[in-house]
């Protein structure tokens, strides 16, 4: 796995296109969240632009820059390759993605500290660490299903659009209106259970124990985008 | 090539090294079929190939050989029959890998890594141990170490490929058209390099459209046609079985040739013949005798191209 993982590494900084589109952008839009936290707290809460901070990254870096990099080398037989060799699927999988989600959880630690030490400290640490890595890990097995019908890096740009804005849009929803109305509804869709657990992690708006329920949505989710992944992805061109 | 030799041929026979025991085939395919939904794309394939052998597995397009190597390969699931690699499962990479050295028909490189960094990160996959700058001088890539696989030229790639397969000298080498894209100079270092790991034990399976590289270097054949198994044996034993050809054109007015099975059309003459030596002692002593040229004259024995293009003209034999 850590061969794998150390190579990938190395592609993901040589790759220009990737490095900008999936690990700068998202955190100079994170800076410009940060810049204008004011703004937005007001249309939401401060909890809501932590939401906003921890799925830019989810998304960008990690659901796109996971569906990139397994297309390309999917397209390029790569995934063949490595599996001529002794590598086991899961360490091969593991290998791959290892590197994205480790720059993911540094750029997200490293965003939501700057935001904390501007915007104020959540209220409640340990609860967002454990909604943020719950976000990631139904955003990586998202990233794995939709690798599964992506063809190439190019057509990931098409096929990341709806779980992205998606997950966003909600996200947003979410972190505007509060789940005050059409509750279940947020709830159930994709990122609304993680971005509340995040808005109540950073607002310490509510009891624990509610807080944790809303883990529930959200863990469905990871094991909803597995089983896809399992069924979808593919490990060679279509022919 | 004294340099590679001395490269490659530094390790001892591992057959001896297994105590000399008669071991069990390193592939046994038995009763092998694939399909893709209702189109079955290899039929009931049996074959077997025994330690240190060179086996080349041969076809025409779409004759399933791709499909069979795959199987063997671990990279595709049989529909039916039983395939044993070393004895066991080829998907059971733990097992097969470190011992077998695969190279792929088509490159499967990630463009952004070097060679060397592309060599060593496969080479560590693999199980098996070796040094990346002996490899890399094997196949005459240690110039290309540093460059990016993005720039190398499709017979570069091709020779990473092979490098690949014979990092840690596996013993078994499975080779996908592995001089498809090589220049002359390149196709003589792989066979000169494959020549070197067959001595010290090495088992190679072979697919290739260079036909006469199989003629040169394979002891045994197996000859697919529409996913069956058509013909399996030594060069000689495939080509004994057709007739060899000799050719020449007579003169206007020249007597009727003295062997029979000959054909004439004008004064062209075509004789098949399965004792070449004695027709043509035969054929030459009447020509002499009537004072004849045998203008353009040419006698060639059976070659594996006439045995491919007769199983490609012979229809399958229905399954009953």
């Amino acid at each position: 796995m850590f061969p794998i993982a150390h190579s990938e590494f190395i592609q993901l900084f040589r790759n220009r296109a990737v490095l900008i589109s999936g690990l700068i952008m998202p955190v100079a839009a994170s800076i410009y969240f940060i810049y204008n936290r004011d703004v937005f707290s007001q249309i939401g809460s401060i909890g809501f632009v932590g939401a906003l901070l921890a799925f830019t990254i989810a998304v960008f870096t990690l659901y796109a820059t996971t569906v990139t990099a397994l297309a390309a080398r999917r397209q390029s037989l790569f995934l063949k390759r490595l599996r001529s060799t002794a590598a086991s699927d899961p360490a091969i999988l593991a290998g791959l993605v290892l590197p994205v989600v480790g720059i993911s959880l540094v750029q997200v630690s490293f965003v939501l500290g700057v935001f904390a030490v501007v915007g104020g400290r959540p209220a409640d640490t340990a609860l967002l660490v454990v909604a943020v890595l719950a976000g990631f890990a139904m955003m990586l097995a998202l990233g794995l299903a939709t690798a599964g019908i992506t063809n190439s890096p190019e057509h990931a740009q098409v096929t990341t659009l709806p779980v992205s804005l998606g997950v966003i849009a909600v996200a947003s929803w979410v972190g505007i209106t509060g789940t005050e109305s059409l509750a279940a509804l947020k709830r159930a869709l994709p990122g609304g259970a993680a971005t509340e657990l995040v808005v109540n992690a950073w607002d310490g708006a509510a009891p624990l124990g509610d807080s944790l329920l809303l883990l529930a949505p959200t863990l469905g989710w990871v094991i909803v985008a597995i089983a896809l992944a399992s069924r979808m992805f593919r490990w060679e061109p279509r022919r | 090539m004294e340099q590679l030799t001395e490269k490659v041929g530094a390790v001892p026979d591992r057959r001896l090294l297994a105590g000399g025991a008669s071991p069990g085939p390193v592939i046994e395919v038995e009763g092998l079929n694939v399909t893709y939904g209702d189109f079955p794309a290899v039929k009931d394939l049996s074959f077997q190939v025994q330690p240190g052998e060179l086996y080349a597995l041969l076809g025409t397009n779409g004759a399933g050989k791709t499909s069979a190597l795959e199987v063997i390969e671990g990279h595709r699931p049989a529909s039916s029959g039983r395939v044993r690699v070393f004895g066991q499962s080829p998907t059971d990479r733990a097992a097969t890998r470190p011992r077998m050295g695969i190279m792929l028909q088509e490159s499967g490189f990630s463009a952004d890594l070097t060679v060397a960094e592309s060599l060593r990160l496969i080479g560590r996959l693999s199980g098996r141990s070796d040094r990346v700058d002996r490899v890399l001088g094997v196949v005459d890539l240690t110039r290309k170490a540093d460059t990016r696989v993005a720039q190398l030229s499709g017979g570069e790639r091709r020779r990473l490929d092979f490098a690949t397969a014979l990092y840690g000298r596996p013993e078994l080498i499975i080779l996908d058209e592995p001089t498809t894209g090589l220049d002359i100079q390149s196709r003589d270092a792989l066979w000169e390099a494959v020549d070197q790991l067959r001595e010290q034990g090495s088992t190679i399976v072979l697919t290739t459209h260079y036909l006469e590289e199989a003629q040169q270097y394979a002891d045994r054949v197996g000859l697919m046609h529409q996913g069956t198994l058509r013909s399996q044996g030594t060069v000689s034993e495939l080509t004994r079985a057709l007739p060899a050809a000799i050719e020449f054109s007579l003169p206007q007015g020249a007597p009727a040739p003295p062997i029979p099975f000959a054909t004439r059309d004008g004064g062209a003459v075509l004789i098949e013949t399965f004792e070449l030596q004695r027709d043509l002692k035969h054929l030459l002593d009447w020509a002499e005798v009537n004072m004849l040229e045998l203008s353009g004259l040419s006698a060639a024995p059976t070659r594996l191209d006439d045995v491919f293009r007769d199983i490609g003209t012979t229809p399958v034999p229905a399954t009953p």
